[in-house]
């Protein structure tokens, strides 16, 4: 499914030349969920931009779902990031003046869909995340776990192929937290790819495979 | 395509309504932009029309030959007594032989001031020696009694048909002068007249005698001052002037109209002349309500980039979600778009009520031209869509990751 192989990414800060990412191969098949776990600064922020393809690697090649991306242009990326990828964010990252409903078909409509199809989909997913009574609340009317199940149904939105989700716990409590691991959890089983960044331990354990990077490369792909 | 415009117009709207204030001063410098440009083009071209109508209101197709060395381009001279009268009885004669479809009708004039005196009261005025058709060639008619005739002209009659001031000063209780007797320069004339009022004291403060009486009785000459011709149509005008300018230099056995002893003027030419002016004066209006207009769209440009700038996250997530670099754009340049439209809406019917307010309630001539309204309601589409660029661009040129890390 997800296939880097060789791959650097390198940064110019100031004067010096920062390895983010050092031939690094990274696999993740159908249906994994997998966390990808490392201290600060050790590049799985890098990783997990170039999976998301919102970054390109240096060197090295990564393939998604088949298809090579690390030649294609900005706008293909963006296509590929509709169609192929779920994003989720530490701080939900919602739009503050739409409704849970209206967030949820954002990627739709860059999806092309049309207004009746994109409602339609997005109450689907809003009730998949059980928030189908919560629909016309906007963000600031929520709870910090609601807004991330909203997040998680907008991720959903396009069906992509993964789920990318960015510490998707930090923002929340342990209680709260604990809901949106567990929705990730039936996601999981429902068949969805998973991969997940995080730096706390017991975050990571609830992944089938962690990766933990270190220093730009892959110290354990956690393969069994 | 169309979907994502809808979809574009939707989020404006919903942005510029979140930011009610803000957006309503940013339309605003848009909206005085388009008023200033409807209301002032307007009023230039209302000062055109009502300077063409008061030179329509000298005669239609009006062309004069004036005695003299040629002295600029007015039509009609303020001052014509002293003029020494130049043109004779064999160029009148010329011009009221050219063909018909040249000339409609040819009137002499001389001009001379003259003391008039009825009962115990004395004034100054123009004494204008012509002919009957004086009245249809210069759109000057006479009010009350009647012009005097081809056989006044014939048998020198002493008849006077007086000017309205000249009227009021010599009849102050109102009487009716047609038929009473008023002495110019000593001479007995009947009234047999009152012209109309026009307003203009070179007109209301003149009396008119027939030419032949003039000439025998006050210049003593058989050379006229002017003469008066209404063209055909207003198409023969250039024509019959150079036809007119040959023939009497001719006459004259000059070689041209470099120190020539006449000259004459056409209304078209003054009418060229004044739209050029009223146009420039047009142009220097809508100039200045365009500066207005550009103030104001950098005003839109000013508060698109506070808001690329506070959305840079909105920006990042949108990227993240599968927006392209130009579904970024156009949502910026719609957003852009919207404000300026809406506020040229609104300027154009300010612009409309304002120019509406000059005529009816200030009374001065404010006609606003369909052009202008177009025009101004297109630059404010091309004002959004000119200063509203830069920032949807820098917009769709933000770098996805650190749009979503910022802060």
């Amino acid at each position: 499914m997800i296939d880097l192989a060789r791959v650097s990414r390198q940064y110019q800060m100031g004067p010096t030349l920062i390895k983010a990412l050092d031939d690094v191969t990274v696999t993740v098949k159908a249906g994994e969920f997998v966390a990808v776990t490392g201290p600060s600064g050790s590049g799985k922020s890098t990783l997990m931009n170039i999976i998301g393809c919102l970054d390109q690697p240096d060197a090295g090649t990564y393939t998604l779902n088949g298809e090579p991306l690390e030649t294609l242009g900005a706008n293909r990326l963006a296509e590929v990031r509709n169609r192929s990828i779920g994003f989720i964010f530490q701080t939900f990252n919602l739009l503050p003046r739409m409704t849970a409903l209206e967030n949820v078909e954002v990627p739709l409509v860059y999806g092309g869909m049309r207004q009746r199809e994109r409602n339609e989909r997005a109450r689907e997913m809003l009730e998949r995340v059980g928030l189908a009574d919560r629909a016309h609340h906007r963000p600031n009317e929520l709870s910090g776990g609601q807004r991330q199940r909203v997040a998680i149904a907008r991720a959903l939105a396009t069906q992509p192929v993964i789920l990318l989700a960015d510490e998707p716990t930090g923002a929340l409590d342990t209680r709260t937290g604990e809901e949106v691991l567990a929705l990730f959890e039936q996601l999981h089983e429902e068949g969805a790819t998973i991969v997940m960044v995080t730096h706390e331990a017991e975050v990571a354990e609830r992944a089938h495979r962690s990766i933990l990077i270190r220093d730009g490369r892959v110290v354990d792909s956690g393969d069994i | 395509m169309s979907l994502m415009m809808f979809e574009n117009a939707r989020m404006s709207a919903r942005s510029i309504a979140g930011n009610m204030v803000r957006s309503a001063l940013t339309g605003l410098g848009v909206m005085i932009g388009v008023a200033a440009v409807i209301a002032l083009v307007a009023l230039g071209n209302g000062a055109q029309k009502s300077v063409e109508a008061n030179l329509q209101a000298l005669g239609a197709n009006l062309l004069i030959v004036y005695s003299g060395e040629p002295r600029g381009t007015a039509l009609v001279r303020a001052n014509t007594a002293n003029i020494r009268p130049t043109l004779t009885p064999t160029d009148i004669e010329m011009i009221s032989s050219l063909p018909g479809d040249l000339v409609n009708l040819v009137s002499p004039v001389s001009t001379a001031t003259g003391q008039l005196k009825f009962e115990n009261r004395n004034v100054s005025a123009s004494v204008t020696g012509t002919t009957p058709e004086y009245p249809e060639v210069r759109n000057f008619y006479p009010v009350h009694g009647t012009f005097f005739s081809d056989a006044d002209v014939e048998r020198r009659g002493r008849v006077i048909v007086i000017g309205m001031q000249v009227y009021r000063d010599l009849f102050p209780s109102g009487a009716d002068p047609v038929g009473q007797t008023v002495r110019v320069n000593g001479i007995s004339f009947q009234v047999t007249g009152i012209m109309e009022e026009k307003g203009s004291l070179a007109q209301d403060n003149a009396v008119f005698i027939p030419i032949s009486t003039f000439q025998r009785s006050i210049s003593g000459a058989p050379n006229v001052q002017m003469i008066s011709i209404q063209a055909a149509s207003s198409e023969v005008m250039y024509d019959l002037q150079s036809v007119i300018e040959q023939e009497l230099l001719r006459l004259h056995r000059l070689p041209s109209m470099e120190g020539a002893d006449f000259y004459v003027a056409n209304q078209m030419d003054i009418l060229s002349t004044v739209q050029g002016v009223t146009g420039t004066f047009t142009l220097l209006l809508a100039s200045i309500a365009a500066i207005s207009l550009v103030v104001g769209g950098i005003g839109i440009m000013n508060i698109m980039l506070v808001s690329v700038t506070e959305r840079t996250r909105e920006i990042g997530v949108r990227m993240a979600l599968g927006a392209r670099g130009r579904d970024i754009m156009f949502q910026f340049l719609t957003e852009a778009v919207i404000l300026s439209v809406s506020g040229g809406t609104i300027g154009v019917l300010l612009g409309i009520g304002s120019a509406w307010f000059a005529r009816e309630i200030a009374g001065t001539a404010a006609v606003p031209t369909a052009e202008s309204v177009i025009l101004a309601f297109g630059f404010s589409v091309l004002t959004g869509l000119f200063f509203g660029g830069y920032p949807a661009w820098r917009a769709s040129q933000l770098n996805p990751i650190e749009a979503l890390r910022y802060e």
